[in-house]
């Protein structure tokens, strides 16, 4: 584990004001990884964005945690389907 | 400048209560909101709408403020007036070639009606700004034409002051976006820095359509050698290239020509084909004697 890819789950609900049970939760749903380091729960550096997502939608939205995990599952599902039209958008292009 | 109706924007009464006006901020922010509206400019304009308004009519000052200037908004010149006279602050970067902007949470910028009345994005605290750790990633937009996709470019950005050496593969698509890690905004007391996204528009003003590596063309093929057989010469991506017609060519016929397409995205050495679909071109003016030719064909019963 190299250390400079990771944040310690302590220090990141420190800076968002969040318990480190949101955390917890958020892996407990199979939204992101948590690595042990001795007594630490660390964060992949690559998952911040998305876990400041779900933040910013429980704090700003009011959205519970198992909302967090419905919308993290449809998003995916948005993005994939964004492409796929974008692909067909371009075959169909090629017909015109 | 136009006059905006914050009150209209959120959907409140001018009496709402603190209360209703953030139920109803909430409400329409869960509808616009950036992060639950992937790559949908429309929702992103208006959430910034709704921001903007709660921003305002959310702070007792801004609201009294914003009460007391728009009743008389029919006499807006102290607006111009200090709008003039207040240095354009926090408005998202404009570069040559592409645009880059902040992404992720609370919109920030403002619209002019607000600007001149609250002074802009640092006018007032940062009650909008949220505390982070990693930096913000930043967006820009970057135009290639068809023609550069062709082969790998390099290209130097200057974003927030830096420079940035950029690769970009040959083949690339259009919408594609490419992250430069680290190159977004500066971390918070150690932390990592926010990542460059870079989503690319490719223009094309050829005679082309492209579906990822592939090339498809029409190419119009004259009457006689559509039935006789002859040589056409096409033009490709990459210059002219003769063809044989074989006699009997069908309207509609599909040629492909291997590897005249693009090169493939990160496939060093391998190349998309081209499709030529051929169009017979049935001659609209005849002379006398080929009207003449053609009646005697007629007179041969050819079907």
């Amino acid at each position: 584990m190299k250390k400079e890819n990771y944040i310690s789950i302590k220090t990141f609900c420190e800076r968002h004001g969040v318990g480190e049970s949101f955390v917890y939760s958020m892996y407990e749903y199979e939204i992101l990884q948590v690595e042990q380091e001795k007594d630490d729960g660390m964060l992949h550096i690559e998952d911040l964005p998305l876990l400041e997502k779900m933040v910013r939608l429980h704090n700003e939205l009011d959205i519970n945690l198992e909302g967090l995990q419905a919308i993290y599952h449809l998003l995916g599902q948005v993005e994939s389907l964004q492409q796929e039209v974008a692909s067909l958008k371009r075959k169909l292009d090629t017909l015109k | 400048m136009d006059f905006i109706d914050y009150y209209k924007v959120l959907g409140v009464d001018k009496k709402a209560s603190t209360d209703q006006i953030k139920k109803a901020y909430r409400k329409l922010a869960r509808k616009y909101h950036p992060d639950l509206n992937p790559n949908d400019k429309e929702a992103e304009k208006n959430f910034k709408q709704v921001n903007e308004a709660n921003e305002v009519l959310s702070d007792p000052e801004k609201r009294k403020k914003y009460d007391e200037y728009g009743k008389d908004w029919q006499h807006a010149e102290e607006f111009e007036k200090a709008k003039r006279s207040r240095a354009q602050q926090g408005r998202q970067g404009d570069y040559s070639g592409y645009t880059y902007s902040h992404s992720g949470g609370s919109a920030q910028d403002f619209s002019d009606f607000f600007e001149s009345m609250f002074g802009g994005a640092s006018g007032f605290g940062s009650r909008g700004q949220k505390v982070r750790y990693r930096g913000q990633d930043y967006n820009a937009q970057l135009q290639l034409s068809l023609i550069d996709v062709y082969a790998t470019q390099k290209q130097t950005l200057t974003v927030n002051g830096k420079n940035i050496r950029l690769t970009i593969p040959a083949g690339i698509e259009d919408g594609q976006t490419i992250k430069i890690k680290g190159h977004g905004g500066p971390g918070i007391e150690g932390g990592p820095a926010g990542d460059l996204y870079i989503t690319f528009s490719i223009v094309n003003n050829t005679a082309f359509k492209r579906d990822g590596a592939n090339l498809y063309k029409t190419v119009q093929v004259p009457l006689v050698k559509a039935v006789l057989g002859g040589e056409i010469q096409v033009e490709t991506l990459t210059g002219k290239v003769k063809l044989k017609v074989a006699p009997g060519t069908d309207n509609g016929t599909k040629v492909k020509l291997k590897g005249k397409g693009l090169p493939k995205y990160k496939k060093e050495g391998q190349f998309g084909d081209l499709y030529l679909t051929y169009i017979v071109k049935i001659p609209k003016t005849l002379t006398k004697e080929q009207k003449s030719l053609f009646e005697s064909l007629a007179k041969t019963n050819l079907e």
